[in-house]
């Protein structure tokens, strides 16, 4: 009868203390907005996904597996390895390098100010959001070939991380990774360049940096002897990026013939309409983010104005922005090409100098979290 | 194991092909928050309500059609503020008139959901200019700078002031004042300005009314020479006069190439009290004004008080205060008013307006009918002025651009028990052409 109490009580005691454990396991998150959050009004409007609201807990977590090596399935490369915090989160070579020693397809992306602009990401918009683009190189088997069950497993074996998702989300889960790591890259906004503070009225352009602001921003016209760099025909006038409205963010500028052109935008929409489209990139930090093009075949922005003054390589689906932008007066289709002078392209590099955001470029907030904890 | 993997990271880019498709316009058009309109709103003293500054939404197919998301008040003002216009950097500006604040630079920002919010408005240096009007920005000597006509300029009865501002700093770089009784007689001057336009190295304002409305009229126009930043010629415009004043020239558009490239260029200028749209060709080579000629005459068409002039990539539109009509004519036959359809039926004392999409991709324009910060005595209002409160319906009226179907009405005084003075458009001025 004794024991037959003590079993009872041990009982009892196991069932109020696994109640109240689950109890607490059950308890949701309640993670806090993100504080001070602040974004130039002209960058437009921005939409967060319902379900993962920008809060510094999510910060927080998706900084860390930004740089926790634990991503990839040989626990030796992390999302900054291709993407480096004072190259503006690029990798300065013309195409990341991939597990097998060869090159993968693409330069990599700099992350900024991916709130804004074109909502497809990779340069061929194979991931429609950023959750969706988060879990891609990690599953990729020549990036960072991590099965995801393998990671949540590994993730779930760390104190830290079981709290940090808990506070930020609940579980561990791979829709749980994305969603901290997309919050982590929709907070890398750099607002705060020579060109933002002359928006804001804080800082003046130097004559030749004004004067390439007004060539990029202008599409030439010969008749009105208008000047043009033709820039802000793809890249908007604030963000420097893609436009966001449905493909438009998306462009053939001119570097293959029709023999060589990649599939580019085709290879997910199927349509030929789109061979050779490539994600227009963000010209934000433009500077520190050389190589250029999605294959990093140019090396530095003197080449990139080259190509576009008289370099551009004629294609069935070359952008008719490029095709008719000359700032000679010339029978149509005879020359393809700026024809800008030698002053005007160096003033157009001046301006993209004027991008370089150096607070974004070094933000505590941004670095790598392990390096504090060293 | 590596097939399967390759498989699981090829899986969302299959299914992404399957999904993709190319967004509508409306849609985009709602990311871009066209139908958020900025309202000028004017507390009315017998409601005792306080002027402000808010954002609204103007979309009649979106559930929350006609509140306010955001909104500033100014308690401390007399007289609100009256117009707004973005620069081309994007920032904010509006002008006022409460001497207090006669310029002012508003600031917006957004939250971490991205909802746009007023933050309040900073009041600018004007070096005693007052009753701000029109901004535009353009350029002399290659250098850009913010121009704004002050109707009061620095007093006086034959007052009036262009102020130029350097578009960085907000520094007045200069004020530009020729009073009548100042230069002399033949001499150009500049008196009670409002409207502002420009063209290559001319730009023109309009002589337009005394603040107070009582003291003087104007009928004329002055051209400035941007390379010296002087008034070189005054041009009269004035024909008839049913209501027996000077014809009050309001607002210009200096019609141009850039707007379209078959516009021969002409100046094309409003009278307020005339009831005219007159023409004023221009010619380029040699930089002379031809005769002014009427266009169109409201007491032949029984229209009155026309105003505000505005253009989509195809139409300019002109509102006509009374009935309460924008009539719409084809750009690209600018300098002559041809017709493109019948009139758009807004209210009494149509005046600004702007373009955007519905949510369901219906092009729309709204309609801010309200000819000035006034009043109506038989609301006790003090700021009553005589006909003028006929033509404050204190409304936005909100119109199919297409047939011109009135699709909904924010009737601001029944609402929020205040005017409503002036309407831009949230992100971008949701126009293509004003000045």
């Amino acid at each position: 009868m004794a024991d037959q109490r003590w079993i009872a009580a041990v009982a009892a005691a196991v069932t109020i203390g696994g109640g109240a454990f689950f109890t607490v396991r059950a308890l949701p998150p309640d993670p806090t907005p993100v504080a001070g959050f602040s974004a130039p009004f002209v960058f437009g409007r921005f939409s967060v996904p319902q379900d993962n609201p920008l809060t510094e807990e999510a910060f927080a977590l998706g900084r860390r597996l930004f740089y926790d090596p634990v991503l990839s399935g040989s626990n030796d490369r992390s999302c900054a390895t291709c993407h480096i915090q004072r190259l503006a989160f690029t990798d300065g070579l013309p195409k990341a390098a991939g597990l097998d020693a060869e090159d993968l397809d693409f330069s990599s992306m700099s992350l900024v100010n991916l709130l804004w602009g074109q909502e497809r990401f990779f340069w061929d918009g194979r991931a429609l959001g950023l959750e969706q683009q988060a879990l891609l190189p990690i599953q990729n088997p020549r990036e960072m070939a991590q099965d995801l069950e393998g990671l949540v497993s590994e993730l779930n074996g760390s104190r830290q991380y079981r709290r940090m998702f808990r506070q930020a989300y609940g579980d561990v889960s791979s829709e749980n990774i994305a969603r901290a790591l997309a919050t982590f890259m929709r907070m890398l906004i750099s607002a705060d360049s020579k060109y933002d503070r002359f928006l804001r009225g804080e800082a003046k352009l130097s004559e030749q940096e004004e004067l390439g602001r007004k060539l990029f921003m202008a599409h030439p016209d010969t008749k009105a002897s208008l000047r043009g760099g033709n820039c802000i025909d793809c890249h908007s006038q604030f963000l420097t990026s893609g436009f966001r409205d449905g493909l438009d963010g998306f462009s053939n500028n001119g570097l293959d013939r029709d023999a060589d052109l990649p599939a580019g935008l085709m290879a997910v929409t199927g349509n030929p309409a789109h061979k050779g489209f490539f994600k227009v990139p963000t010209l934000r930090n433009i500077a520190v983010t050389a190589p250029y093009m999605h294959d990093g075949r140019l090396r530095t922005l003197e080449d990139v104005m080259d190509h576009y003054n008289d370099g551009v390589v004629v294609s069935d689906t070359l952008s008719p922005l490029i095709l008719e932008a000359d700032n000679a007066a010339s029978p149509p289709g005879s020359f393809v090409g700026l024809r800008l002078t030698d002053n005007e392209k160096a003033a157009i590099i001046a301006f993209l100098r004027t991008l370089t955001d150096e607070t974004f470029l070094s933000d505590d907030r941004f670095s790598n979290p392990f390096e504090g904890e060293k | 194991m590596m097939l399967h993997n390759e498989l699981k990271g090829a899986l969302p880019a299959l299914l992404t092909a399957a999904l993709i498709a190319t967004a509508p316009a409306h849609t985009e058009a709602q990311v871009r928050e066209e139908s958020h309109g900025v309202v000028l709103l004017r507390g009315l003293p017998t409601l005792e309500t306080a002027h402000s500054i808010a954002i609204v939404e103007l979309d009649p197919e979106q559930a929350n059609f006609g509140e306010l998301l955001s909104e500033v008040e100014q308690p401390e003002m007399t007289h609100p503020l009256h117009h707004l216009y973005y620069s081309p950097a994007g920032r904010l500006y509006a002008t006022g008139l409460d001497p207090v604040c006669s310029l002012a630079e508003i600031g917006l920002e957004r939250d971490a959901t991205g909802a746009p919010q007023v933050t309040g408005f900073d009041c600018l240096d004007t070096q005693g200019q007052m009753v701000g009007e029109d901004i535009m920005w353009h350029s002399s000597n290659g250098k850009e700078y913010m121009f704004v006509t002050f109707m009061g300029g620095l007093g006086g009865d034959d007052g009036g002031t262009l102020g130029v501002f350097d578009p960085q700093s907000n520094a007045v770089v200069k004020v530009i004042e020729a009073r009548p009784s100042q230069v002399g007689a033949d001499q150009p001057y500049i008196m009670y300005p409002h409207g502002i336009s420009a063209f290559q190295d001319r730009m023109i304002i309009t002589s337009t009314v005394h603040p107070d409305l009582a003291t003087g009229v104007g009928n004329a126009l002055t051209v400035i020479d941007l390379n010296s930043l002087e008034p070189i010629q005054n041009i009269v415009v004035e024909n008839e006069k049913p209501l027996g004043f000077p014809s009050s020239p309001v607002e210009v558009l200096f019609a141009r190439p850039t707007m379209n490239e078959n516009i021969k260029p002409a100046v094309l200028v409003n009278t307020m009290f005339g009831f005219e749209t007159w023409k004023v060709p221009y010619d380029e080579a040699s930089k002379t004004f031809g005769s002014p000629e009427v266009l169109y005459s409201g007491v032949a068409n029984n229209t009155a008080v026309p105003l505000e002039f505005y253009g989509t990539e195809t139409e300019l539109f002109i509102s006509h205060a009374l009935p309460g009509v924008v009539k719409r004519y084809d750009l690209s036959k600018l300098p002559e008013l041809v017709s493109t359809g019948p009139d758009i039926q807004a209210e009494a004392g149509a005046h600004h307006m702007i373009f955007f999409k519905s949510k369901s991709g219906r092009d729309l324009i709204a309609i801010q009918n309200n000819l000035l910060n006034l009043g109506n005595a038989a609301d006790n209002d003090p700021t009553d002025v005589d006909f003028i409160a006929a033509v404050n319906a204190h409304t936005i009226t909100v119109h199919d651009l297409a047939t011109g179907e009135r699709l909904g009405t924010v009737n601001f005084r029944e609402k929020y028990n205040k005017g409503v003075d002036n309407l831009e458009g949230l992100f971008g001025s949701g126009f293509v052409h004003h000045h």
